[in-house]
């Protein structure tokens, strides 16, 4: 399974008056089993890409190619591009609409046509992999759940779909604390579980940091930066330009650089950061 | 795809047919498509044409956002007029193998087709040279003699100014959803009649939720700044008459004036 | 009258009125089958959408490119079916009836002596009614089936 985007073009209105750019000669290519993490600004272009990624958009020139298929070649049938790859949208516990539990998240299986044995199977599985209790969920309405639990409901609704490529765009927008860290663990999880490659969009660069084994760049609809996240956190002044920030983690090991104490490179999480700084100390002694 | 259409059919612009009080606008319209139907001759047509190609000179709108207004009846046009050059009895003038047109067959089939054509022209005129905020406002007004009858013309109204203001948010909510959709496997582009109505339901009760939800919020975002109702609310612009509405409603009455003379006499 | 109920016609109107904006071609076109008009169904929900509905319709004809005849006759209509789909709400299936007949007979007499369509009067309203046929109970009808689920969000 792997990924690769060259050149990738798409133009908003071409031929009319407000025509605008939203990606510029685009290319990276994704392996087998990544966890890639994108980051930009809002109208850097990101969400166009998801949706190429997805076929929902036919880039203005350019190809996709997911695993061997290029999707972007025109006679390919879109359903099946669709079936690869799951895309979870923003806010996704808006796209709810069944009478139960159950039959939204049996939606997605449905759509690809298999039978009722398989979708109610892969239905259970979903719904348990988004760390819910499947016998006491499945009847009640998606409208008498929680909003965290709303969403996983919406994620396990395309986790239902086996999808060979996940895309998540900013999935823990507007939770509290503890939703945002109960999805990002249930998103590592299903990654392991299901070996697939997971696409993240976020603002949280320590999320980024802790499960990305890639981080992407866009600005301005090119793609800037491409590299691990050792890698792009480092370059804390290239992003600051780009209004990113870096994890918080990698924020202060810079701060206290800069004040003179050898903190050594590549921190990108609290339990780096709690390490170093710790032996850091112990050697003062 | 949603972002390429255009909203409604309002034109910028400053004209004098811009800027005159939408109330006399919708009268002078009514008034318009009333008498057209009074008209039994062409010279009534004539004289209605020249009305209308003062107001489009003066309005500025460009020919073919007026005759875009045309697209959409194009074939009901053609439908009318091809059906009544064939199916009417008379005075044979043509004969097509087994098909005739008489006399009486081209004359109705011109005169229906040009009372259609210069019906639909009078109406996109309106909605053309006036936003819809300005119609809503005249609509408003002109019902409010009718509260009297228990229309509650202030409550439609502003109805009619709030829905104007989410259409742009929902469009945008609908995209999104659709794509949320499309993305699960919901196809809304081939299959028959029915498949293709089955999978409208995703798309209509996320929608509609969404628009209840807003509608709660809205409405005690409004009580919570003392919306109360109609009575005694005031407005930032005010209508108000002027001369150039005194010449629009000139020129309707000698408008109309010729229709009746013509009536009476031809 | 209520903010609430206000509100709550406001949007069923902005739905509409999106609604018809969305099936663009197919609404304002010759054939009058209007997924909007799946939506007659909601006054078995909330009777806001009996104004709902109406002001939709006038806004719908104000946004695309009919007349004045359009909207002063297929908002009247509207109307009208929409209090009598308020009034059958206990009866699920009949909920889409009244638009079918009201849209039928009004519009339909529209077509007729408005825009002089050389059919019988009785064509002309069969003809309109089959549309609103196939949206009320094609797509109308599940839908209010499905939205009736849910119909502790709409109190």
């Amino acid at each position: 399974m792997s990924i690769q985007v060259r050149e990738l073009n798409y133009i908003y209105s071409k031929g009319l008056p407000d025509q605008s750019v939203a990606l510029k000669d685009v290319s990276f290519e994704i392996g087998d089993g990544e966890f890639v993490g994108i980051i930009g600004h809002t109208g850097s272009g990101k969400s166009t890409l998801l949706q190429h990624l997805d076929g929902l958009l036919k880039p203005t020139s350019g190809t996709v190619v997911i695993n061997g298929t290029e999707i972007t070649a025109p006679g390919v049938n879109i359903m099946e591009v669709r079936r690869r790859t799951g895309l979870v949208f923003q806010y996704p516990e808006y796209q709810l609409f069944e009478e139960t539990v159950e039959k939204d998240v049996a939606f997605g299986p449905a759509n690809l046509g298999l039978d009722e044995e398989e979708t109610a199977e892969r239905v259970r599985e979903a719904i348990g992999l988004v760390r819910m209790d499947y016998d006491e969920v499945r009847k009640k309405s998606p409208f008498d759940l929680s909003g965290g639990e709303k969403r996983r409901i919406a994620i396990a609704g395309v986790i239902a779909m086996k999808p060979d490529v996940l895309i998540l765009d900013e999935p823990t927008a507007g939770l509290d604390p503890k939703a945002h860290k109960d999805i990002l663990e249930m998103i590592e999880k299903v990654h392991d579980h299901e070996n697939n490659i997971t696409i993240l969009v976020s603002h949280k660069m320590d999320d980024i940091a802790r499960l990305a084994d890639k981080v992407l760049v866009m600005e301005d609809g090119c793609l800037v930066m491409n590299g691990t996240p050792e890698e792009i956190f480092s370059q804390r002044d290239k992003l600051d330009s780009m209004g990113l920030n870096i994890p918080e983690a990698a924020l202060l090991a810079a701060e206290l650089r800069e004040r003179g104490l050898p903190v050594r490179e590549g921190i990108m999480t609290i339990e780096q950061a709690e390490e170093e700084i710790a032996s850091l100390i112990g050697e003062r002694r | 795809m949603l972002r390429d259409i255009t909203l409604g059919q309002y034109y910028q612009g400053d004209s004098w047919v811009h800027r005159l009080d939408p109330r006399i606008k919708i009268i002078a319209t009514l008034a318009f498509i009333i008498e057209l139907f009074v008209v039994n001759s062409f010279i009534g047509f004539a004289t209605a044409f020249a009305v209308l190609a003062v107001v489009i000179a003066v309005s500025r709108v460009p020919l073919r956002f007026i005759l875009r207004g045309l697209k959409p009846i194009f074939l009901i046009i053609l439908f009318t007029f091809v059906v009544n050059l064939f199916m009417i009895d008379g005075e044979i003038l043509v004969r097509i193998g087994f098909l005739t047109i008489t006399r009486e067959g081209l004359y109705t089939a011109v005169f229906m087709a040009t009372r259609l054509i210069l019906l639909i022209i009078g109406s996109s005129i309106l909605t053309l040279a006036t936003k819809p905020i300005s119609l809503t406002d005249g609509i408003e007004s002109l019902m409010k003699p009718f509260s009297r009858f228990g229309v509650p013309a202030h409550e439609l109204a502003m109805m009619m100014t709030i829905a104007l203001r989410f259409i742009p948010t929902l469009l945008e909510e609908t995209d999104k959803i659709m794509k949320a959709q499309q993305a699960r496997g919901a196809d809304f582009e081939t299959g028959n009649i029915f498949k293709r109505a089955k999978h409208l339901i995703p798309i209509l009760v996320p929608l509609f939720i969404s628009a209840f939800r807003i509608a709660q919020d809205m409405a005690m975002a409004m009580e919570a700044r003392c919306y109360r109702g109609g009575e005694h609310r005031t407005r930032m612009h005010e209508m108000k008459f002027s001369g150039r509405d005194a010449a629009a409603v000139a020129l309707m009455a000698v408008f109309l004036a010729i229709i009746i003379l013509e009536r009476i006499f031809i | 009258m209520k903010t609430r109920f206000l509100m709550q016609a406001a949007l069923i109107a902005a739905v509409y009125a999106v609604a018809t904006i969305l099936t663009g071609a197919i609404s304002y076109g010759f054939m009058q089958v209007r997924v909007a008009e799946a939506l007659t169904v909601l006054p078995a929900l909330t009777p806001a959408a009996i104004p709902g509905l109406f002001i939709g319709c006038v806004i719908a004809n104000i946004l695309g490119p009919y007349g004045l005849a359009d909207m002063i006759c297929g908002s009247l209509a509207t109307l009208a079916a929409a209090f009598f789909s308020y009034k059958l709400r206990h009866r699920p299936i009949l909920v889409p009836l009244p638009p079918v007949i009201a849209n039928g007979i009004i519009v339909g007499a529209m077509l007729y002596y408005v825009y002089n369509v050389p059919v019988s009067l009785p064509v002309c309203m069969g003809w309109v009614a089959l549309g609103e046929l196939i949206s009320c109970y094609v797509i109308g009808y599940p839908l209010l089936k499905l939205l009736k689920k849910h119909d502790r969000l709409f109190k």
